[in-house]
């Protein structure tokens, strides 16, 4: 595409796809993604940087996570000595502004009404290259992080988790939870996170998104005088070259504490970009999405459990497929896990039915059309398609998942299913 | 800016029901948010988990469909549709694709007037729900939450929340007849409607009408006032819990007076000022989390104002064990310093500032427009109120703030708390 399809001098036009346009900076190589929809007098402010969790390592677990709350403690513009802090200036104006980490990135944003949203590209772009990353800043957020991670451990859900994913990835950095392990919290330095975030804060490791209400020319203008400040970064990012050795045999795990029963099943899938992806997708929808599911009917409908959760991880690196079963009182996880794998197998064995199928992609399409129900879900969506590393999924998905065929769901099923390349997991109640 | 109400259309089907219609500019998608009067306080103590049961049962079957049909026919569509019990009314939500509407109220209508509740699924139904009784009783926020509305209300009111142990009794003796007779009360009466989304008014319209034409007249149940009994005592209780890594605590009051009252909307004002969410929009969390670390998140909540109802308020907040007791002393002392100084023209004016513009943003999305819909049809609220509500904020005046706050003071604060207390 030809540069001079911008409307603001010093963009590249890169593409339009599904009323989503992306701009390249070419001073600094940000990528800009812009989703005008003026139906509602709201606007949202993203940036993505392309750092998750992935990026850490033994030591300093969570402090991708740990910086993220950091960046909120003050910028060279925007800070509590001059009156200007970042939440405050925000939040008076009835903003809604968080940030959140995973594996694969962490984002930042602001959701406002739509007159407030030169602020928070001020104040994103700030944050990009000055953010005070001080040791009293450390010091001050650490036992809020370790809270937040003391409240995870509450949870049976969380606890068995990040057990599976730890027992799944032995070499992979995926092997860790973002949250961390609670001993990296507490120690890492303020060197390291220093260091994590010249690393990795820079704009051509970032992408912006402006979505909702918003002037074309105007918002990529004020994007080049506030972004347009830093310069890309002078040298390479650190390479993540640890790939996960292939499984060979099955792993289980266990949590016994007070809680719940509960059975997690995970087998290894390939990354969100991978042509089998769509397809593992509706299997999922498949095995638990509504009532007529298959593993709804077969232990919501028995009562041999409360609840029932499928994940179909989607991210940059090869992840997992997971089913949880929380257990009724009176089901063994031996039952629990033996009728599970049941299910499992028949699908393997015998494939889906022309109208599973077809439910499956009706709730694939809802689901589709409710990211897109106001600037904050277009937002959270968006961003972790931009996480995938292929930002157009957000687009292409709709018809990829269109064109599944049952023989794509009993193949994948047959490809990824199998034991040696499972997972299970067991949280046991005790009364301790 | 237009008037919000511009786009939307309010109509009066029967007797008060109320159906507000809200074309927006969402793409493929029509949110529906509404309930009908009747909910578990319309049914003595031992018999409440039988609208639990109902609500959990109304989509499994009708004298013309069947579980698996109705099932397959949202399935087929990409339509949602659940119920959900409450104390004075059942609620309902759903999804599905605008040329879908009309089969989507239709079946909301069947379901209310026309459930049959299987004798299997009401076995299924209860030990699923015995299941989750079982699990709550680990769970440090359901466990610290139930306690401190043991302490703040007596046994009769409306927010009295039974221990598990009783809801477990209770619910292991409930009968399909208790299902069904409770189902049966269903109607029409005080039937709320709010249609969101990707829609033509006129088709929406013709579809409500022809929905819900078919619910039956109700008996006519009149809610009483509840008002606080008797003395409220002070007190503290701890739930302990094993193997937890996290403190779950409660600060809580009884608060006299109800959502029509004048003093309402300065109360949640000053709720907001001492407990809002964001990381500077509450004194606590500007004070207890930010300055001194003591928590993730802490949070000042309105809580039980249903109809006719004298709710509560109450602080949430997680504590490590290890510093639990210096967190809860330390929040009492916030608490004062905020009630001495931090009420002010200044952060009055910004707290305002704040709730006008996060109003706005809540009505961004079908879900966030359609719940406040709900909302004015459910408080007996005119239309108008969506609009009203930024300039009833910013007539709040100070005085009116400060003439609350002895509510909220530390000494009328219980506290109830859940999870792994440090030996003493």
């Amino acid at each position: 595409m030809a540069s001079n399809a911008s409307p603001v001098p010093g963009f590249t036009f890169i593409q339009e796809l599904g009323g989503i346009k992306e701009y390249r900076l070419n001073s600094n190589r940000i990528r800009v993604l812009l989703v005008e929809d003026n139906s509602v007098p709201v606007a949202g402010c993203m940036v993505t940087y392309h750092v998750g969790s992935k990026n850490e390592a033994t030591g300093y677990t969570g402090a991708t996570h740990l910086l993220e709350h950091i960046m909120f403690k003050g910028s060279e513009r925007f800070n509590k000595e001059l009156g200007t802090s970042m939440d405050s200036l925000m939040e008076s104006k009835g903003a809604i502004i968080n940030a959140t980490t995973w594996f694969d990135r962490t984002n930042y944003y602001e959701v406002v009404p739509r007159d407030v949203l030169p602020l928070a590209i001020e104040v994103e772009a700030d944050r990009m290259r000055t953010a005070y990353i001080t040791e009293e800043g450390r010091a001050a957020e650490m036992p809020i992080v370790r809270n937040e991670f003391e409240r995870g451990e509450n949870l049976p859900m969380e606890a068995l988790e990040k057990e599976v994913w730890a027992a799944a990835f032995t070499a992979h950095p995926y092997h860790h939870s973002t949250i961390g392990w609670r001993s990296d919290i507490e120690g890492v330095s303020i060197e390291r996170l220093q260091q994590f975030y010249n690393d990795f804060y820079w704009p051509d490791n970032a992408t912006v998104t402006i979505a909702g209400s918003f002037d074309e020319k105007q918002t990529l203008a004020k994007i080049k005088k506030e972004f347009g400040r830093h310069p890309a970064k002078a040298t390479p990012y650190p390479a993540l070259y640890t790939t996960e050795p292939v499984q060979q045999g099955e792993r289980r795990v266990r949590v016994e504490r007070a809680g719940v029963n509960m059975v997690c099943l995970a087998h290894k899938i390939p990354e969100a970009t991978h042509v089998d992806v769509p397809a593992l997708m509706l299997l999922g929808s498949i095995l638990f999405e509504d009532k007529t599911s298959r593993l709804y009917k077969a232990f919501i409908d028995t009562a041999l459990a409360t609840d029932v959760s499928t994940y179909c991880w989607q991210f940059q690196d090869p992840s997992i497929f997971e089913t949880f079963v929380t257990l009724t009182p009176k089901t063994t996880h031996e039952k629990a896990e033996t009728v599970l794998r049941k299910e499992y197998q028949k699908i393997i064995e015998s494939g889906v039915t022309a109208p599973e199928l077809a439910r499956a992609k009706q709730a694939a399409r809802a689901s589709l059309a409710a990211r897109q129900d106001g600037p904050y879900a277009l937002l959270s969506s968006l961003n972790e398609e931009i996480a995938t590393g292929d930002w157009t999924r957000f687009v292409t998905l709709s018809d990829t998942l269109a064109a599944v065929t049952r023989a794509d769901i009993q193949r994948v099923a047959k490809l990824y299913f199998t034991s040696k390349t499972s997972t299970v997991g067991w949280f046991v109640h005790t009364l301790s | 800016m237009n008037p919000i109400t511009q786009q939307i259309t309010e109509v009066e089907l029967k007797d008060g029901t109320r159906i507000f219609i809200a074309p927006t500019g969402a793409k493929n998608i029509v949110t529906i948010e509404g309930s009908v009067r009747g909910g578990w306080s319309m049914l003595a103590r031992s018999k409440a988990e039988a609208a639990l049961i109902a609500a959990e049962l109304l989509d499994s079957g009708t004298s013309t469909k069947s579980k698996d049909g109705i099932h397959e026919a949202l399935g087929k569509r990409g339509a949602s549709l659940s119920f959900k019990d409450g104390a004075d009314r059942t609620f309902f939500s759903g999804s599905c694709f605008p040329e879908d509407l009309l089969f989507l109220l239709s079946l909301i209508s069947e379901c209310l007037a026309d459930a049959i509740i299987p004798a299997p699924d009401v076995i299924s139904a209860k030990t699923r729900a015995l299941g989750d009784l079982e699990e709550s009783a680990t769970d440090t926020r359901t466990q610290a939450a139930g306690a401190l509305s043991r302490l703040l209300y007596d046994k009769t009111h409306v927010n009295y929340m039974e221990t598990t142990k009783n809801r477990i009794q209770n619910l292991t003796a409930i009968a399909r007849a208790d299902v069904v007779s409770f189902r049966k009360s269903l109607s029409r009466e005080g039937l709320v409607v709010a249609i969101v989304g990707d829609l033509e008014t006129s088709k929406a319209r013709t579809a409500a009408e022809k929905a819900f034409k078919t619910l039956p007249k109700g008996v006519g149940i009149s809610l009483e006032e509840r008002i606080h009994q008797g003395t409220y005592i002070v007190s503290e209780t701890l739930v302990p819990i094993n193997d937890k890594a996290n403190i779950d605590t409660y600060f809580g009051t009884t608060i006299p007076f109800t959502y029509d009252s004048p003093e309402y909307l300065p109360f949640v004002t000053l709720s907001s000022m001492l407990g809002g969410r964001g990381l500077s929009s509450g004194h606590l969390m500007r004070t207890i989390r930010e300055r001194d670390g003591y928590t993730y998140g802490i949070y000042a909540q309105q809580v039980g104002f249903l109809e006719k109802t004298q709710g509560a308020f109450r602080i949430w907040a997680t504590f490590s064990p290890a510093t639990f007791t210096e967190a809860v002393a330390a929040t009492k002392k916030e608490i004062t310093v905020f009630l001495k100084k931090g009420m002010t023209e200044d952060a009055l004016s910004l707290k305002k500032d704040e709730m006008i513009g996060n109003y706005l943003i809540g009505l961004s999305t079908t879900r966030g427009l359609a719940g406040m819909l709900h909302t004015i049809g459910v408080e007996g609220k005119p239309l108008s109120y969506i609009d009203a509500y930024p300039s009833l904020i910013r007539a709040i005046t100070l005085s009116e703030v400060q003439n609350l706050s002895p509510l909220l003071a530390p000494e009328n604060l219980s506290l109830a708390a859940s999870g792994t207390f440090p030996k003493q």
